[in-house]
């Protein structure tokens, strides 16, 4: 079963402008880009394909790469990501300068609306890892609520600035696996079961697999839904190169980057890849 | 003058020599709004085999040494959807259509030639060079006898459609495979497919790719794929469909002078799916500055950097 099967909105291709790089942590940027084109970039979950460095095969990577939307502000024309450098492709978006122009080719891929259209209204326990924290913003900035955030990192000290989380998410729990920094010791997942103890919510996760496979059962647990927007290494995000193909339980597969990144988690099939 | 680009392979005549290479443009619509099919010469879409194959585990594709090494395993709907849901509306636009043809028999290839014979592609491709294949794919094309024999077979069932064959570029003689397939009734070659590869990551000694290895295409086979071009096209008369590595329309002039009469692009669909486009302007452009009237007018000039 392909869960989305057309593809909803076409992506646009454009020249943004570096508007500001903001550093918000240890290793850990918030990029901010002048848009030359509006687009359909708020539904939570959508991702676009960015590109600082020339084309190829003059400028390596040869590749773009793609980044969940972190925030859209449409009557700004700006729109924002949170990217942490860990490769090539990151670490040349994360030295930009000011005014530099960024190609960008998006929104790409199915959001959290096109399962739960009315998502602006819904209370969610949102859960993210890591840089899976990117697309919670975007939620939290559309939310009418109520919302609780569940944070963690593996370590403490790569907790995103606590001034920049509050001041977009009000409600949160920022743990971590070495319990350094501002975040209690702990997993994302033992935090949620204790709220989900207390009050029954759907979820929207972003994050490794590990954890997003680990969400499923606890989902079931509980009898809650579990959005999740997954990710894979993947050549175009527009669903030729077949990269990103993912099983669900039902045997069937997808592909990340058009049928998702947002997908039902309790469909995914997250032994088999 | 406005050069004229049309091209013909066997009794096929392309409007241009530009085709997208199966496995980067999906079933032919995926990527219209960049790039539409009609645009091109032709469209080769994804390999097509008897039953949906799931393929190779993830990650099936990694960036390495300037290029892009991938091991997607020929995941694709089967024929039967292909002709159903691919096809029709991809014909509706008037888009000259090849169908990539893998299996893992012989008998595959002759069953699949059959039943697009009489479906509405335009032509097919035999893919006897794919490297993610446990059986079947590259094992075919690297012995030049059982090469011969495949293609005799599937022109056999293939009625009146062109046959082109896709050949892998690592073989002890690709002229000699050349020769025997196109001997074999094959309308055309074309060449090369993906250059078998391992990435590596040293701290972890995994490698990066679920298949483990997988196959490099991009820029940097481009010098080792126009070689092969080079060689194939000098051993055969039959048309010569070049591709490597191609990102710009120099890249394409390249191989035309090497000897081929179209090229394909890949990669660099991926790079940027508007990329056929631009390389289509520019080769207009580029004709015309050089003031070369036709295709077949550029087509096998190399020569020696001494040669008078």
């Amino acid at each position: 079963m392909t869960q989305n099967p057309t593809l909803t909105r076409r992506p646009i291709s454009q020249t943004a402008k570096v508007l500001s790089l903001t550093p918000r942590g240890k290793n850990l940027y918030q990029l901010t880009l002048k848009l030359a084109t509006l687009g359909p970039f708020a539904d939570p979950g959508l991702f676009a394909r960015l590109r600082s460095w020339g084309p190829a095969p003059a400028a390596y990577p040869l590749l773009d790469r793609p980044f969940s939307i972190h925030r859209y502000r449409p009557n700004q024309g700006e729109l924002d990501f949170l990217i942490r450098p860990v490769g090539l492709g990151t670490n040349l978006l994360t030295q930009c300068r000011l005014g530099d122009p960024i190609q960008l080719l998006g929104p790409l891929g199915q959001g959290l609306g096109n399962l739960i259209p009315d998502y602006k209204n819904r209370p969610f326990y949102l859960v993210a890892g890591g840089v899976g924290l990117a697309p919670m913003a975007n939620l939290i900035d559309q939310s009418k609520g109520p919302n609780h955030l569940f944070y963690g990192e593996r370590e403490g000290q790569s907790l995103i600035d606590k001034a920049y989380l509050t001041s977009f998410a009000p409600n949160f729990t920022a743990v971590s696996e070495d319990g350094l920094g501002y975040g209690e010791k702990g997993l994302v997942t033992q935090s949620l079961k204790a709220a989900l103890e207390r009050e029954r919510r759907t979820i929207f996760a972003c994050g490794p697999q590990g954890l997003l496979a680990a969400l499923a059962p606890l989902a079931r647990s509980y009898g809650v839904n579990c959005y999740v927007a997954a990710e894979a290494y993947m050549a175009c995000g527009l669903g030729v190169c077949l990269s990103c193909g993912h099983y669900l339980v039902d045997g069937s597969r997808i592909r990340l980057c058009q049928d998702g990144p947002v997908v039902d988690g309790l469909l995914m099939d997250w032994e088999k890849s | 003058m406005r050069p004229n680009l049309t091209v013909q392979i066997g009794s096929l005549t392309l409007k241009n020599p530009l085709i997208a290479a199966s496995g980067v443009y999906g079933y032919g619509l995926e990527l219209a709004d960049f790039c539409p099919p009609e645009s091109l010469g032709a469209v080769i879409l994804k390999g097509i085999s008897l039953t949906p194959w799931p393929g190779n585990p993830l990650p099936r594709a990694v960036e390495a040494a300037g290029g892009l090494v991938n091991a997607i395993g020929l995941e694709n709907m089967g024929v039967k959807a292909f002709l159903t849901k691919a096809l029709p509306p991809l014909k509706a636009r008037k888009a000259v259509v090849g169908a990539n043809v893998i299996g893992r028999t012989l008998d595959d290839y002759a069953q699949l030639a059959q039943i697009l014979a009489q479906s509405p592609v335009d032509f097919l491709e035999l893919n006897i060079s794919c490297p993610n294949l446990a059986q079947g794919g590259l094992s075919f094309g690297s012995d030049p006898d059982q090469a011969a024999r495949l293609t005799a077979d599937a022109v056999k069932k293939a009625g009146d459609k062109p046959v082109v064959v896709k050949l892998p570029p690592l073989v002890t003689d690709i002229a000699l495979l050349a020769q025997k397939v196109i001997d074999a009734g094959a309308t055309a070659i074309s060449l090369i497919n993906t250059v078998p590869a391992l990435v590596i990551n040293p701290r972890t000694r995994r490698a990066a790719l679920g298949n483990v290895t997988g196959g490099l295409s991009g820029p940097p086979i481009k010098p080792l794929a126009l070689r092969q071009v080079y060689l194939a096209a000098k051993a055969v008369k039959a048309p010569v469909i070049g591709l490597g590595g191609i990102f710009s329309a120099l890249d394409a002039a390249e191989f035309i002078v090497a000897g081929a009469t179209a090229v394909q692009i890949g990669t660099a669909i991926l790079a940027d799916p508007g990329s056929p486009l631009t390389i289509l302007k520019d080769l207009f452009d580029f004709f015309s500055q050089e003031n070369i009237p036709s295709v077949p007018s550029l087509r096998g000039t190399l020569k020696g950097p001494n040669e008078p």
